[in-house]
């Protein structure tokens, strides 16, 4: 019962592990680019729940502070993969990767 | 250098210096350069008449010799031959200087008498080229001193004489003519080559004085029958060229070049050098080779003469009498009478000359009748002709007073001497076929004489179909049509001044008293004490052999130097010649001395026949001139129904003894035949190894192509297709797609990580 009682290292782990999980099925099933950077995000995430999971059970204050770089990268990232879905729909008229293939050329 | 050799250069390059102008540049000179040709050989004589005049008449030196040679190919010491070193050079002797008067005279009057009866000839320049280098060919065995050299000229000879007997190439028959002379003249020419072989195998040169002085030095290694052998095939060249039995096939039908071409060949140049050449090779004849010579002379002299008497056609008639008298020399050089075969040479070209001539007159003024049949009383419209002809032909019979009766005497004297002095019957047949050859030539000239001169012209009897001889003439001559016109207008009339003068020339030479004082014995003229008979060498060369003959081995130089005493005593009869020892009876006599007792004796022997044979050949000539009578003149037989009462007889004759038959049958067939066979060996047999070796080439490629297709191919085409292929499956993974190659870089992740924890585990 303790074990249930108790949030420990394990539920962390395996919140941040479903999160993961479901990043990448959006990344990899989803049409919409946008909806594929929002898996990525949640990739992010996923990491970010792990470093600060280890940061509290080590006592440290280091996974705190990586997890704060990967919110402002992650930020950053987003603005700029935004910007260049924003050029592809220039270019392609649609936002759907899986019509979008010129890289085997 | 000799100034006779200096003068007798500029002689032999004379006619050649003509040959090259008028070959080259007839055209561009006026009247085709025929006043070249003329001129140059009226130079040559002048020049040669002044060496025959400063050699025999000034010198008088039976033994006079003037010699120069020089290196012209040194190969040096060949493998397998020894030295090899070829000489040219030039031999004058008493012989060499009259054959050279003789041959730039006759020559120079051809010339001359050309001028008219080729004139208006389409190819006259190119005429006249030709007989200079007939020429200078002749001119260039007279005086060649070596074999070698000989060989070169008598080459030039036989191309010079195609040149001119397939002058009228257009027409058929003279082109097969000179090819029938031509190829007749080469067999001669392969034997006479062998002969120079087999004394170039033994002495190493081509010299004649060296291969005689090395003969007289005993020097020759092989057996005496190797020395018969020799002499047997250098006379074969003479066979050739001087058209005797079996190769005189070619003289007769070599009448179809222009007559004035047939009186070069038959007097001065062709026919000449094979007599000639005999004579220069005498001194090394064995005793076996002669008789060969002899009987060789004396079958030709009979068989000419015999179909001499039944040709019809002008010129065949006086062929075939060439071919007789030229056997006549044949046979006086092999039962060793030299001077007076020598002596026949030059009285024959003369009266040849004059005759061929004469009847290039009788052609001319017929327009191109050659036919005695449809001649006939041409005696009055051609006086000139008809006077110098008859005076030939009295010569050619060998009447006395005329030069042709003091050599042809000569001749058949030696005959019976050597027939008493070899003593066995079969050598009896030489002079008595002599005899009878001297009667049927006095009946065969007197029908010709009668025939063509006398009775009422015939020309209107011709028959019209019978046109084609005269019809094939026009066609030839061509540029002559222009000329027969004018003459048709006159009729037959005597030549012009330019044709006669030669035969009046020549017609005079045909006396007794140009070469001798007496009419009855040509032995006391300059011509026989000028040209002795050389003493052999081969007796010497032999010791069996003289042994035998019970010789003295003496050098040949002595003996020739022993020969100058003159033969002017030797007329005188003496009885018993034989058993006389004929050395010492000689030397009584003051004769000549021979180291060869046999040559000796027959010369004595000879002369000891002259009466005899003065006797004989008379009355063979009278018999034969009133046969010719009887029958031609009085009428008292037939000679129509006679030739049909003996009719196989007349038809032998006529088809002069189916020689062309025969050859036709044998040697012509017999070479169709086996051009024929290599025909077939060469379709079937090497054809056959060809296509052989190409079909087995095609197969072996046909393979070599299956293994490059299938094989280096098909690897090549493998290893493209398994490019292909992969590339094709690989090109499936790229997609593209951004979201595939996340599932791919999962998978590859997934799959590092099953491979790590499974290497963990074990």
């Amino acid at each position: 019962m303790d074990q249930l009682t108790t949030i420990g290292l394990n539920h962390y782990l395996t919140i941040s592990a479903l999160l993961l999980g479901f990043g990448l099925f959006a990344v990899m099933t989803r049409k919409n680019a946008i909806v594929v950077l929002m898996g990525v995000e949640l990739i992010l995430n996923a990491a970010n729940i792990n470093f600060l999971a280890f940061s509290k059970f080590n006592g440290g204050m280091q996974g705190v502070m990586f997890a704060l770089f990967v919110i402002v990268i992650a930020a950053a990232g987003a603005a700029i993969a935004l910007a260049i879905i924003i050029n592809i729909y220039k270019i392609f008229k649609s936002v759907d990767v899986s019509s979008i293939d010129s890289l085997k050329e | 250098m000799h100034s006779f050799i200096q003068l007798s250069i500029v002689v032999l390059l004379l006619p050649l210096l003509s040959f090259v102008i008028l070959i080259f540049f007839n055209r561009k000179l006026p009247r085709r350069g025929d006043f070249v040709g003329v001129g140059i050989l009226g130079t040559a004589f002048a020049i040669s008449a002044t060496i025959f005049w400063q050699v025999v008449v000034q010198a008088y030196d039976p033994a006079f010799r003037v010699a120069w040679d020089f290196t012209w190919i040194d190969l040096g010491t060949v493998p397998g031959v020894g030295p090899l070193q070829i000489k040219m050079g030039i031999v004058i002797d008493n012989l060499t200087s009259i054959m050279l008067a003789m041959v730039t005279l006759i020559s120079f009057l051809v010339h001359l008498y050309s001028t008219g009866y080729m004139k208006g000839d389409k190819n006259y320049g190119r005429y006249f080229a030709f007989l200079g280098i007939f020429t200078f060919s002749m001119l260039g065995i007279v005086l060649s001193d070596n074999l070698f050299s000989i060989y070169i000229f008598w080459e030039l000879v036989g191309l010079s004489s195609y040149l001119l007997i397939g002058f009228f190439f257009e027409k058929q028959s003279a082109a097969d003519a000179q090819k029938k002379a031509f190829l007749a003249n080469r067999v001669g020419d392969i034997g006479m080559w062998l002969g120079i072989l087999i004394l170039y195998s033994q002495f190493h040169t081509f010299s004649f004085q060296e291969i005689y002085a090395n003969l007289a030095a005993g020097k020759f290694g092989l057996s005496n029958g190797w020395l018969t052998a020799a002499g047997i095939l250098l006379f074969m060249g003479c066979v050739g060229k001087s058209a005797q039995f079996p190769l005189h096939v070619w003289l007769p039908d070599a009448m179809e070049g222009p007559t004035p071409v047939s009186a070069l060949i038959h007097a001065a140049t062709m026919v000449a050098a094979g007599v000639y050449f005999v004579a220069r090779i005498f001194i090394m004849l064995t005793p076996d080779a002669l008789h060969v010579i002899a009987f060789i002379g004396a079958c030709t002299a009979f068989m000419a003469a015999t179909i001499a008497i039944t040709q019809n056609d002008i010129k065949r008639v006086l062929a075939y009498s060439t071919v007789s008298q030229l056997g006549y020399m044949v046979l006086g050089l092999g039962v060793g009478a030299y001077s007076a075969a020598l002596f026949h040479l030059v009285t024959h070209a003369f009266f040849k000359a004059c005759l061929f001539l004469g009847s290039g007159a009788i052609i001319h003024a017929t327009h191109h009748e050659q036919d005695m049949r449809w001649m006939g009383g041409l005696s009055k419209k051609m006086p000139w002709t008809f006077a110098t002809f008859t005076l030939a032909t009295l010569a050619l019979a060998g009447l006395p007073l005329t030069s042709g009766f003091l050599s042809k005497d000569a001749i058949l004297a030696g005959a019976i001497g050597f027939a008493n002095v070899e003593g066995g019957g079969i050598f009896y047949l030489i002079p008595v076929l002599g005899f009878f050859s001297a009667m049927l030539t006095a009946f065969y000239m007197g029908r010709q004489i009668w025939l063509v001169f006398f009775g009422e012209n015939r020309a209107h009897l011709k028959p019209a179909d019978d046109h084609h001889h005269g019809h094939d003439a026009h066609a030839a001559h061509g540029g002559h049509d222009a000329h027969d016109l004018h003459q048709e207008d006159h009729g037959i009339h005597e030549v012009p001044w330019n044709m006669r003068a030669p035969l009046v020339i020549l017609a005079a030479l045909s006396l007794f008293f140009v070469y001798s004082p007496d009419p009855l014995d040509g032995a006391r003229g300059w011509f026989m004490k000028m040209i002795p008979t050389p003493a052999t060498v081969v007796g010497a060369a032999n010791p069996q052999k003289g042994a035998l003959l019970g010789g003295v081995a003496a050098p040949a130089h002595a003996a020739v130097a022993a020969t100058t005493e003159t033969h002017g005593e030797s007329a005188a009869p003496a009885a018993g010649v034989h058993g006389v020892a004929a050395a010492s009876h000689g030397e009584e006599k003051g004769i000549h001395t021979y180291p060869d007792p046999r040559q000796a004796e027959i010369i004595h022997a000879g002369h000891a026949a002259h009466y005899t044979a003065i006797y004989i050949s008379s009355a063979m000539v009278l018999l034969g001139v009133s046969l010719a009578l009887i029958v031609y003149v009085f009428g008292i037989i037939d000679p129509d129904k006679t030739a049909l009462a003996i009719r196989p007889l007349y038809l032998f004759s006529l088809n002069k003894w189916y020689w062309d038959e025969i050859y036709d049958a044998t040697f012509i067939k017999g070479s169709m035949a086996l051009a024929k066979i290599f025909t077939w060996f060469d379709i079937n047999i090497v054809d056959g190894i060809v296509n052989g070796v190409a079909t087995l080439v095609r197969k072996f490629a046909f393979l070599n192509s299956g293994f490059d297709k299938h094989v280096v191919d098909g690897a090549v085409n493998f290893t493209a297709f398994t490019v292909n292929t992969t590339g094709a499956v690989l090109r499936k993974l790229q997609t593209g797609k951004v979201q595939s190659y996340i599932v791919m870089l999962l998978l590859a992740v997934f799959g590092y990580f099953v491979f790590y924890v499974t290497r963990m585990i074990h």
